[in-house]
Parts: structure tokens; C-alpha cells; sequence
């Protein structure tokens, strides 16, 4: 990173920090945990729909395995909460390793279809393995996030989202370390052309591969935090409605960069509050905010201000004053 | 080093290439000439494995190489330049020398030493290493694509084309590129439209027509060839 961007990352980063510390409303406290966790998620799927250039309709699925691990792992076994999350993570990615070999050997819409199906079957298990997962009833009272000895009670909106952003951070890290390294260019060259990818000798199904079971396991962590934090979780996480969330935040934001995906989830997060009111109408407005996305502004909101930018900087066309 | 036998590749149901023989022994330039539509770069991609031939084989240093992925022939010391100087436009020069070099056999100098000498031979990158390659000149491209196929340190060098589309001057460039690569010690495979700069540089030249080898000789004795001269040098 040159100068100039890691000011930029750096004050971003100290604003988020003190974030919680201007308002004493719990209420906008809790969305900021949601947000922090929704943004990870969102990173996590920008990583198969941004860098590898595939769609996933699944990954709402990966969410729900690693927020099933860890509250089951927590309860029944008593694992300490602060694993939960590295053991969702572990799980999901085991689960997207398996589903990635197979499903990754199609690409394109075909793939998409696939993820589709297998999305569909691990949320009808979880509805119907009602031994294990209690089926539609959820799991509630699961326990809050905790650090073992630090006795700080992440039930409270404010320490929790600590700790989202703690994850949310390192895996923005994580996406930052991977796009400027030669495996990240192995991505990008993936997604641009596949047939010349291969050509110069890169394989294509292994990096695919590879970004998938990153992309789920990070998912899985995500669905760790937010069964911890919400203390109950149902079978509906893994259902279309959060994996159409997901794919909301992404594009709306601005696939294939970092802050897109976080801009996205702060979108999603606030305009579903703020249209409480509507009802299911707000389903209408998304889907319309996805169009009008796709359509007029195929970079998403981060690149609203890539263009501002290159406006200012770029020379003036000839005649343009005319 | 290189030996392929009976090679036939199909297109779905149309066989585009029947049962070609090819060989390219070590030290030498070796050109494939040929009208459009041939079957010079389906053969070249069979080679190096982006298409899987229907029947015959390829040895490399006397092993079998037809069945291995496109990275497992990169390792084995086969880099494919392919036609119409495929690079991605947003990505810069050196983005792509280190793409190239994802692959290399065990063998390979290290990364440094092979951007070195990368740019050694096109001194032009060198200078516009962080330009993306979307906004080069057409000779540009062509000489970062030779650069990223030579990133992976390769015993033969499969060009396919390099001329298409380049003024005389810059024809002159790359021609003076390949010699030096051949003195260098990298053997070469050469495609071209241009038979007359092809087999000036080649030590022996196949014609092919319509998926077969119909000519092969030395590269002197094909540039006097009648049939060659008729139907390629417009004499
Ligand atoms: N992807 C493809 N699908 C179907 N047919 C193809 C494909 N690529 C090439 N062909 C056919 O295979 C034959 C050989 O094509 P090839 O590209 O190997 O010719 P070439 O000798 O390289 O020609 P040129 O000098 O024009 O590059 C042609 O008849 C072409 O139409
Ligand atoms: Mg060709």
C-alpha cells in the first residue's frame, strides 16, 4: 500500500473504533454489531462473486453451518464460546471443500444452479434433522460470545461488536494480503480468462477451489458470531431471503473490492430498519435497488467515487465544452 | 525433444487436425507455416494441453506429455505464446512476468534473474513496467506476451504468430528477439503467415494443409521450393 491508502485504511479503521463510543442508543449500537457482521459475510461472499467471478447461491448455507457449529459445539459439549467461531469457520469450509470439488467443475450459470441445489439441501436437513438441530423451533438460549477468563459480558451490543469487527477487520486484511499477492492475481486472471489462465499454466480448478473454501469458512465464522450474539438461530439463515442479503450487499456495494461489500452491508442494514414499516414492500425496494445497481451502476457504490475521482483527474476529452 | 506422432484433434464432431507428424530436435528452430484455418494453432494447443488430441502422441525429452494439464507441460519446459498476444488489459507488465510465472520447472533461475533477463531482451518493458496492458502498442503486447510465456523458463518456446498485425519495423524486432532467445539456448517452435521471415529464421520448416503436413525440409531448400514459393511468397 502506497502512502496516501493506508492513511485512509488507518482512519477508517480508528473511526470504527470509536464508533460505538458516540452514542449511548443501544438500538443503533445493536445495528452496528449487524452491520459489522453482515459486512464480513458480505466480504466473504465478494471473495467467490468479486475475485473468482462466479455466483454462488449458497452461501446463506455456509452462514447457518458455522452458526449450527458453534451453538451446538457450545451447548452440548461445552466448548468454550471463543473457539465457536475458528470451529464454524473449520466445519463450513469442510462443507464447502466437498461441495466446491464436486460443484466447481461447471462454471458459470450451471455452477450458480449447483450452489442453488446444494444451498436447498443442507437448510431442508437442518428443517428436518430435528434431533440434532430442533428443526423449524430453532435453537435458543444459545450462550453469549465470551472470552473464558476477560469478564466482559458480550451480550451487550457494544463489547460484542468488538468483536465483529475484530474478525471483520482481519479478514478485510486477509481479502487486502490475497488481491496483492500473486495467488490473488492467479484469481483475477480466473475471472478474466479462464482458457488463457490455464494457457500460461494456472490451475484453474484448484484457485477456484481455493477461493471457495476460503469464501465459505470465512461465512461459517460469520454464522458463529451472529447465533452468539442473537442467542437463537433457525434454519431460516439459510434460506434464499439471506441469500439474496448477501448477494444485495455485494453488488449494491460494489463487487470484487473491499470497501464495496462493507458500504453494501451498511446500505442493507439501515434501509431494512428504516423501511420496518413496509412490510414485505421492502422486498420490492431491494430487488428494485439490485436492478437499478446491475443497470445503471455495475460497479456499485464504490465506484460512484472511482469516478468522481477519475472526473478530476482525467484530462479534459476534446470538444467536451462545446 | 519434441516428437508428436499421428496427432489428430477434433472440434466436437470436426476433426481439424488428421494424423500430424512433427518433430523438433534440440538446438534448433523449427517453423509451422500455413493458410489460414490449417490447423497450426489447434496443433500448438494440443502441445500444450489447453486441447486434448483424439488420438496420437506427444514426447517431450522422451516422455509422454499429451493427457497432462496446460501446468504440468509448463513444468516440464513447454511455454505456449499464444496467438493474438492474449494479456489482461487492466493488468500491468509486471503483473503479468509474475503470472508467467506461476509455473516453472524445478529447475528455473530464480524470479529475479528471469525479470532481468526479461527485460534484457525487451528493454521497452522495462520502461513500462507498471503501464497496464490494455494501453500498449500491438508490438508492445506482443513482446509482454513473449515475456510472460519466458517467465516460466521454458527448454521450448511455442510462438504462435508473433507477426500478426505488426509493422515491418517491429517485424525486424522480433525477429532479432527470437534469434536471440534460439542463441540463448531456448529452443523454438514458430507459427507464422510470414513464410519468408519464418524460414529465414528456421533451420527447417513444415508446411500444412488442411491438418497435414504436406512439405517438410530444410528451411533453405523449402524457400526455393516451387510449391512454396507459389503458394506463400507470391513469387
Ligand atoms: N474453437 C473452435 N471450434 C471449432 N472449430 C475450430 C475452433 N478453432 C479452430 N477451429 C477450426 O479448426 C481449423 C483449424 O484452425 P486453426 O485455428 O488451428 O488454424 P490456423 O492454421 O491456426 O489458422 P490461422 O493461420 O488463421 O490462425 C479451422 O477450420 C477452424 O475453423
Ligand atoms: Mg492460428
Amino acid at each position: 500500500m502506497t502512502a496516501a491508502p493506508r492513511m485512509r485504511a488507518l482512519g477508517a479503521v480508528a473511526a470504527l473504533a470509536v464508533l460505538p463510543w458516540l452514542t449511548g442508543n443501544a438500538f443503533l449500537q445493536h445495528m452496528m454489531v449487524l452491520w459489522a457482521i453482515y459486512a464480513l459475510l458480505a466480504l466473504s461472499l465478494n471473495i467467490i462473486v468479486g475475485y473468482l467471478g462466479e455466483l454462488s447461491f449458497g452461501h446463506a448455507a455456509f452462514f447457518g453451518i458455522g452458526a449450527y457449529t458453534s451453538a451446538l459445539l457450545s451447548m452440548q459439549w461445552g466448548v468454550p464460546v471463543w473457539l465457536g467461531p475458528f470451529l464454524g469457520a473449520i466445519v463450513a469450509g469442510a462443507f464447502g471443500l466437498v461441495i466446491g470439488f464436486v460443484a466447481l467443475r461447471i462454471v458459470g450459470p450451471q455452477f450458480a444452479i449447483l450452489t442453488l441445489g446444494f444451498g436447498a439441501i443442507l437448510h431442508t436437513i437442518t428443517n428436518y434433522w430435528v434431533d440434532l438441530t430442533r428443526g423449524p423451533m430453532g435453537i435458543s438460549n444459545i450462550p453469549p460470545f465470551s472470552l473464558g477468563p476477560i469478564a466482559l459480558d458480550f451480550a451487550q451490543a457494544r463489547n460484542m461488536y468488538y468483536v465483529a469487527l475484530v474478525f471483520l477487520l482481519g479478514v478485510a486484511y486477509v481479502c487486502h494480503a490475497l488481491m496483492t499477492s500473486r495467488r490473488g492475481r492467479a484469481f483475477i486472471a480466473v475471472r478474466e480468462n479462464p482458457a488463457l489462465a490455464a494457457s500460461i499454466g494456472i490451475d484453474v480448478f484448484a484457485t477456484k477451489l481455493h477461493g471457495f473454501v476460503v469464501a465459505t469458512a470465512i461465512a461459517g465464522a460469520g454464522g458463529a458470531l451472529y447465533g452468539h450474539y442473537l442467542r437463537v438461530i433457525t434454519p431460516e439463515l439459510m434460506s434464499l431471503q439471506y441469500v439474496a442479503a448477501l448477494i444485495i450487499m455485494v453488488i449494491v456495494g460494489g463487487k470484487g473490492t473491499i470497501v464495496g461489500p462493507l458500504i453494501g452491508a451498511l446500505v442493507y442494514v439501515s434501509l431494512l430498519e428504516m423501511l420496518r414499516a413496509a412490510g414485505p414492500l421492502r422486498l420490492v425496494v431491494f430487488a428494485a435497488l439490485l436492478t437499478a445497481c446491475v443497470i445503471f451502476l455495475p460497479g456499485g457504490l464504490v465506484s460512484l467515487w472511482r469516478r468522481l475521482r477519475e472526473r478530476r483527474l482525467a484530462p479534459e476529452p476534446a470538444g467536451a465544452s462545446a | 525433444m519434441l516428437k508428436v506422432r499421428g496427432l489428430r484433434v477434433r472440434y466436437g464432431q470436426r476433426e481439424a487436425v488428421h494424423g500430424l507428424d512433427l518433430e523438433v530436435r534440440a538446438g534448433e528452430i523449427v517453423t509451422l507455416v500455413g493458410s489460414n484455418g490449417a490447423g497450426k494453432t489447434t496443433t500448438l494447443k494440443a502441445i500444450s494441453g489447453v486441447l486434448r488430441a483424439s488420438a496420437g502422441t506427444v514426447e517431450f525429452e522422451g516422455r509422454r506429455i499429451d493427457g497432462l494439464p496446460p501446468h504440468a507441460i509448463i513444468e516440464r519446459g513447454i511455454a505456449h505464446v499464444p496467438e493474438g498476444r492474449l494479456l489482461f488489459k487492466d493488468m500491468t507488465v509486471l503483473e503479468h512476468l509474475e503470472l508467467g510465472a506461476i509455473r516453472a520447472p524445478r529447475s528455473a533461475p530464480a524470479y529475479r534473474d528471469r525479470v532481468q533477463r526479461a527485460f534484457e531482451l525487451f528493454p521497452k518493458l522495462e520502461e513500462r513496467k507498471d503501464q497496464r496492458a490494455g494501453t500498449m502498442s500491438g508490438g508492445e503486447q506482443q513482446m509482454l506476451a513473449i515475456a510472460r510465456g519466458l517467465m516460466s523458463a521454458p527448454k521450448l518456446l511455442m510462438l504462435d504468430e508473433p507477426s500478426l498485425g505488426l509493422a515491418p519495423i517491429v517485424v525486424d524486432t522480433l525477429a532479432d528477439a527470437i534469434r536471440n532467445l534460439h542463441a540463448a539456448g531456448i529452443v523454438i517452435l514458430l507459427v507464422e503467415q510470414r513464410v519468408d521471415m519464418a524460414l529465414r529464421l528456421a533451420d527447417r520448416g513444415y508446411v500444412v494443409e488442411t491438418g497435414r503436413i504436406v512439405l517438410d525440409d530444410r528451411a533453405e531448400a523449402l524457400l526455393e521450393n516451387p510449391r512454396v514459393k507459389e503458394a506463400y511468397l507470391g513469387v
